[in-house]
């Protein structure tokens, strides 16, 4: 490309993979408003793609994209903290592109095959019907060699240029964020076992792993964008890993409430996912304490200018430090307790929970992440928000923010109603449905939806344009 | 002083169970005091540099 | 000179971390030992021996199962085969499957095997959930093999024609558009007889399962309450 300021390979490999990993956030967010449109009229495009199929694509393009784009961060901060070209760079691309072929026809038998007769074929080759991992099984094993090759990568340019914490922690994240994938490749006729490996994948990843991993991006996003001390960041950074381990290993104990385990899960799930929002609170004062005090020596240099060196990027990460908490820890924390959960698990309390959490634990930081890209490849020296960076994340902030409190008051009679109430029944559930504060839910979840996709809308215009305006510092 | 056991199976873990908080005192306390002891060590070392 | 605190020193941090991490998955690999044996589905023998099991063998389908409060687990817990004096499972009163209450133990096996593969070759859990988890667009279907609705008294016998619940079910998963019950309705995903007969076998192990009390108080009460 003609004006690409980029020197190092690794980082023109981490831009293929945002770019895919934006592709596939637009999927997601269209396949989440056809499942919208269901809840509002039922007959949307049934029997062409139902629901099932709309929500398959809407949940496994969620943890495609950031799969993408959480690899594609590690390729874009290896040279800065190892201070080498990253190792082994030529297969990292043919990976790439492995990868990027191997989910595109995944997603094309989602949407065109959709289900298969009751054998192990389908298992295979079609669908494995297991909410998140849905992808059968040919491609588990392509997953597994290409992120293999990445951990390799990783591990090859840690070991040979300078291994600072950061790598060293998402060294040991990312193996460890493999490996447990293992679990949720098998087979069982018992469901409790099968649940209880399953949640060994998603929990795991999403309330540890990933958790460490956004730490970690974080703590590199202070060192670049405002200069802050790396003796102090990574010293944050080990606290939350030991925080975020310590209470998200057990926590997994409260989705082992309900499935046939023993009943001291209750015990170990309550009492350890109870202390899951406290890492997250630290993260939270560690950013905005971190931001304040390099402010505060530059003020007391007598220079009254922002230290940040990349506006929207850096307004993404402080919407991460709150949304995490807020999503994660105090959404989450709502109903984990196993005499709440008793009668919230499996309502729309549960999807409101996850929709503010996966957008703000993993989302804003992720497209931080595109905005820090951005701004290297054009080699701005200070990047300054557009008027199209400001609609976008409002738009989006504030459509996703929409989404959780109507699927929360949604949840919330359906907890009453077809829970306390009707006891879970056939019957007392389609009366849950029926309430309406259920049904005006659903449709201010739509509107919030439309919202949120014309913020996705602008924000891809804004990452596509904002590397040409002519305000920021060159 | 013990509660009856009434989960399914008897084990470790149920017996430990013996209310809202044994079990998640127990283990926690488990994770912390090996703490204190890589807290001496440390600040030997940081003396023995001083 | 300033002495040094351990609070702000970096290798304390990272050897705690460390600790606490290594730890925290040596307790999760522990209780796994602990947990899977209990969860590992029971056989022919133990429901014959009167032995409970939190997962029961497949030939759990020859029984009549209940969902009934139990006063020293302060919960619901399932009840196979009619209730003993201590409130518990009896194993002694049988129930017709498909006509038969003789299932063997390799016959049952094969049933629930391709029930639960075609539960996930239907992708079920993107639309229900099970065990309480997975979507939110269907009713729960851990129960579903006892809610009042297939039962002699609910709707669904009359609809589908059929005078048995399983026959019920099974006819509903062949051809659910044919008997909407919501302007919300199940879509035909290509479920052949054999496949129906695995899924309902299915369903009525899942409703053995002792889920810890969840769903609380299933089935119990019925009529009209409303959240409007």
């Amino acid at each position: 490309m003609a004006n690409n300021y980029l020197t190092t390979e690794s980082k023109k490999l981490a831009t293929w993979y945002f770019t895919f990993a934006a592709i596939i956030f637009g999927a997601q967010l269209l396949f989440g408003l056809v499942a919208a449109i269901q809840y509002v009229m039922p007959g949307f495009l049934f029997e062409i793609i139902d629901f099932s199929i709309a929500r398959i694509l809407h949940i496994n393009a969620l943890v495609v994209w950031m799969v993408f784009a959480m690899i594609g961060s590690v390729y874009w901060l290896l040279p800065d903290e190892t201070g080498i070209e990253t190792v082994g760079i030529g297969l990292g691309k043919l990976l790439y592109w492995v990868f990027v072929a191997a989910i595109v026809i995944v997603i094309l038998v989602f949407l065109l095959v959709q289900v298969g007769p009751a054998d192990q074929t389908t298992i295979w080759f079609i669908t494995e019907g297991r909410e998140y991992i849905e992808a059968p099984r040919w491609a588990d094993i392509g997953i597994v060699i290409v992120v293999l090759g990445f951990i390799y990568n990783l591990y090859a340019t840690g070991m040979k240029g300078n291994r600072s914490g950061i790598i060293t922690v998402l060294m040991a994240d990312m193996l460890a964020f493999a490996g447990i994938y293992l679990a949720g490749m098998g087979y069982t006729d018992n469901i409790s076992v099968d649940q209880y490996w399953w949640w060994w994948v998603i929990h795991l990843w999403v309330e540890a792993t990933w958790e460490v991993f956004v730490g970690a991006i974080a703590a590199y996003g202070l060192i670049t964008m405002i200069g802050a001390h790396r003796k102090v960041v990574e010293m944050w950074l080990w606290i939350e890993v030991a925080m975020l381990f310590g209470s998200g290993i057990l926590g997994i104990g409260h989705h082992y409430f309900w499935i046939g385990t023993p009943e001291y899960w209750w015990e170990i799930g309550a009492l350890f996912s109870a202390l899951e929002p406290l890492p997250l609170v630290a993260m939270f004062v560690h950013v905005l304490y971190d931001w304040g005090k390099m402010q505060g020596e530059q003020n007391a240099q007598g220079k009254e200018i922002s230290v940040i060196t990349n506006k929207p990027a850096f307004t993404w990460f402080v919407l991460n430090a709150f949304g995490n908490f807020l999503g994660a820890g105090i959404w989450g924390f709502f109903h984990t307790l196993p005499q709440v959960n008793l009668y919230t698990h499996g309502t729309q309390f549960t999807s409101a929970h996850g929709h503010l959490a996966f957008f703000g634990a993993y989302a804003t930081i992720l497209i931080g992440m595109f905005y820090l890209a951005v701004q290297g490849k054009n080699g701005i020296k200070i990047m300054k928000s557009t008027k199209k960076s400001i609609w976008a994340t409002s738009m989006i902030v504030g459509g996703v923010m929409g989404m959780t409190i109507a699927l929360t008051i949604a949840g919330y009679v359906q907890v009453l109603v077809s829970r306390a109430q009707m006891g879970a029944t056939w019957a007392g559930y389609f009366d849950g449905q029926a309430g309406m504060w259920f049904a005006q839910g659903m449709d201010w979840r739509l509107l919030m939806g439309v919202i949120t996709f014309v913020g996705f809308l602008i924000l891809v215009a804004d990452l596509l344009s904002i590397g040409k305006a002519d305000h920021h510092e060159r | 002083m013990f509660e009856p056991f009434v989960d399914v199976v008897p084990s470790f873990f149920g017996w430990l169970n013996q209310g809202p908080l044994t079990m998640t005192i127990f283990l926690h306390t488990f994770i912390v005091l090996p703490m204190f002891w890589i807290y001496k060590q440390e600040k030997a070392r940081l003396e023995s540099e001083a | 000179m300033a002495k040094k605190s351990v609070w702000s020193d970096n290798r304390f941090w990272q050897r705690s971390a460390a600790w606490i991490t290594g730890f925290a998955s040596i307790l999760l690999i522990w209780l796994t030992f602990d947990t899977i044996p209990q969860i590992t589905m029971g056989t022919d023998a133990d429901l014959k021996q009167g032995v409970t099991k939190r997962v029961p063998g497949p030939t759990v389908i020859n029984y009549k199962i209940t969902y009934e409060m139990n006063a020293k687990r302060m919960h619901e817990i399932p009840v196979i085969g009619g209730m003993n004096a201590e409130g518990t499972s009896a194993f002694e009163e049988k129930e017709l499957f498909f006509g038969r209450d003789d299932w063997s133990e390799e016959e049952a096996s094969e049933l629930l095997h391709l029930g639960k593969l075609g539960s996930q070759a239907k992708n079920c859990m993107d639309c229900h959930t099970l065990l309480g988890n997975g979507a939110y667009y269907a009713p729960d279907l851990t129960k579903a093999w006892l809610d009042p609705a297939w039962g002699p008294e609910g709707s669904m016998q009359a609809i589908t024609g059929k005078s048995t619940k399983e026959e019920a079910m099974a006819e509903f998963l062949q051809h659910p558009s044919n008997y909407p019950t919501h302007a919300r309705m199940m879509p035909n995903l290509g479920i052949t007889e054999k496949e129906a007969h695995g899924l309902v076998a299915f369903l009525k192990h899942m409703s053995s399962i002792d889920t810890n009390g969840f769903p609380r108080n299933f089935g119990k009460i019925q009529g009209a309450v409303h959240g409007k």
